[in-house]
């Protein structure tokens, strides 16, 4: 079982995805809660734009998605909150639009091939070191964040009004959420994969939901339910030689659905 | 000093007015009315004072000073519109909801001190929520969730409580027990309470304060003379019989 271990792709893979399964559970537990579970869906296909651009340039494909997925999750933030159109219709015309663009720029990059599926569903060998680094330390930087900033950050997604009114930035908390969703979207996509993070991302606080708890107690079970899915899932994916994202998303569906029973 | 001057303010959206030469005073220790019908513009009125919205033109004060330079937001709590019909599935405690309350107090990773949760304590008590402390937001019912609420605008220690239509999704039988314990609050915590209601039985009861809102400043003054069909006529657009019972 521990030989695992001896890989050193695996400890990579083990390393980014502990990381990242405890920050995903955080941030999309706001997301969630802000009924804003479309934003992990809409910013890993604005990332897939980044990877698009990367193989048309020649450029780095961990930073260009990052830079991409940022400045299009400040452009949907302003759109919603100052000029306050529809966050569903905005984040489903980035989506598209972001894709469409993807498409183009991978045709003429010619870059249909395995590197581009591993961008799609994950994979447990494409993890660099450079990106391990990247994302441990981004993943301390944004929890650092989250944790200074909870109690002003769950007063503005349970109420953003009376959070306004009582003097607390909303616009610039909201700012800070999104942009590290989008970081954290664009990190994780080598490992989950562009088409799965957003799962990720709503799957576990979703599953904690179910068991109605406060608020402390049901991000603590989204933690434990990412973290537990991401873990089981990359073994499975070395024993069985199945993709990393889809095999972490679907042990995290079904803690869903036995949750799901449990609760019923 | 008024606690809250308002004076000459207008609201355009387009071309369209809004709010059109409002002025008004409200004091320490008042409990007011805002009156009015649908899209008159109480709720905008409401949002300028708390600094949601901003004016085309005119001044609000907030405790003599001028709203845009006002940062003592702790003074004044918010209850907003359909407390009652807030998310069944958001996962928070009374306790932490009235903590939420001291949420634009604390700086960056402080937590809860010993002081604070003495006042989270004293809003708990003061709203009469103590059996409730440990529950979920959604094991409620929605007069008890706007009670929750207001204890959330309490734990500040607010002057001045704003609450907007706090009897939606409340049933008849609660809305009496809720507007008395309003009146309480004012009275033994000298709170300045402005709330916007569509029941003009309740402004009969106690307000010492009417303030009618169609665009304009239809009306200011006590209930009694309000409640003269002219003046709700004149409020709503429409003819109206007043039957006072008592």
């Amino acid at each position: 079982m521990l030989e695992i271990f001896d890989y050193e792709f695996m400890q990579r893979a083990f390393i980014v995805g502990i990381s990242l399964s405890i920050l995903t559970a955080v941030l999309g537990s706001f997301i969630v809660l802000k009924r804003y579970a479309m934003l992990p869906d809409a910013l890993s296909h604005i990332a897939l734009l980044g990877v698009g651009i990367g193989l048309v340039t020649h450029s780095s494909p961990i930073y260009v998605p990052i830079v991409v997925a940022v400045i299009a999750a400040i452009s949907i933030e302003y759109l919603r909150y100052k000029k306050r159109l529809y966050s569903d219709a905005i984040l489903s015309i980035f989506l598209s639009g972001a894709l469409a663009m993807a498409i183009i720029l991978i045709n003429i990059s010619d870059g249909f091939n395995a590197s581009l599926f591993s961008y799609l569903f994950g994979s447990i060998t494409a993890v660099s070191d450079q990106e391990v680094n990247i994302t441990v330390g981004f993943t301390l930087i944004s929890l650092l964040l989250l944790l200074g900033s909870y109690r002003k950050l769950l007063f503005a997604t349970l109420d953003e009004a009376s959070a306004q009114a009582s003097g607390i930035p909303v616009f610039w908390l909201n700012l800070m959420l999104v942009v590290l969703s989008a970081v954290t979207v664009a990190l994780a996509m080598r490992i989950v994969g562009i088409l799965l993070i957003g799962a990720l991302m709503v799957l576990p606080i979703s599953t904690a939901l179910l068991y109605k708890e406060n608020f402390i107690k049901t991000i603590g079970m989204a933690i434990l339910f990412s973290l537990t899915s991401v873990i089981s899932g990359l073994v499975c994916s070395y024993h069985m030689g199945l993709s990393s994202g889809a095999s972490i998303v679907l042990i995290a569906l079904g803690f869903f659905i036995i949750s799901l029973f449990l609760n019923l | 000093m008024p606690v809250i001057h308002v004076e000459a303010l207008n609201y355009f959206v387009g071309k369209q007015e809004i709010l059109s030469d409002i002025s008004c005073d409200i004091e320490q220790g008042d409990y007011v009315a805002l009156i009015g019908p649908n899209g008159g513009g109480k709720t905008t009125l409401v949002k300028m004072i708390l600094g949601l919205q901003t004016p085309s033109s005119g001044k609000i004060d907030i405790f003599g000073i001028d709203r845009k330079h006002f940062k003592s937001w702790h003074k004044v709590g918010y209850v907003p519109q359909n407390v009652s019909l807030f998310d069944n599935n958001f996962p928070l405690s009374v306790y932490e909801a009235v903590s939420l309350g001291l949420a634009a107090k604390k700086s960056w990773f402080s937590k809860i001190n010993q002081e604070e949760k003495i006042q989270i304590e004293e809003a708990i008590h003061i709203a009469s929520i103590e059996e409730f402390r440990d529950k979920n937001l959604s094991e409620l019912s929605g007069g008890q969730r706007q009670r929750v609420m207001i204890a959330r605008a309490l734990v500040s220690q607010p002057e001045i409580l704003i609450l907007d239509e706090p009897s939606t999704g409340v049933d008849i039988a609660s809305q009496h027990k809720f507007y008395d314990f309003l009146r309480r609050l004012n009275r033994e915590q000298n709170l300045t309470i402005i709330f916007i209601t569509h029941d003009l039985g309740v402004i009969a009861d106690d307000v010492t304060h009417v303030l009618s809102i169609n665009q304009k400043l239809v009306y200011s003054g006590t209930a009694e003379t309000m409640l003269s069909c002219e003046a709700v006529s004149e409020v709503y657009g429409t003819k109206a019989h007043v039957v006072h019972t008592h």
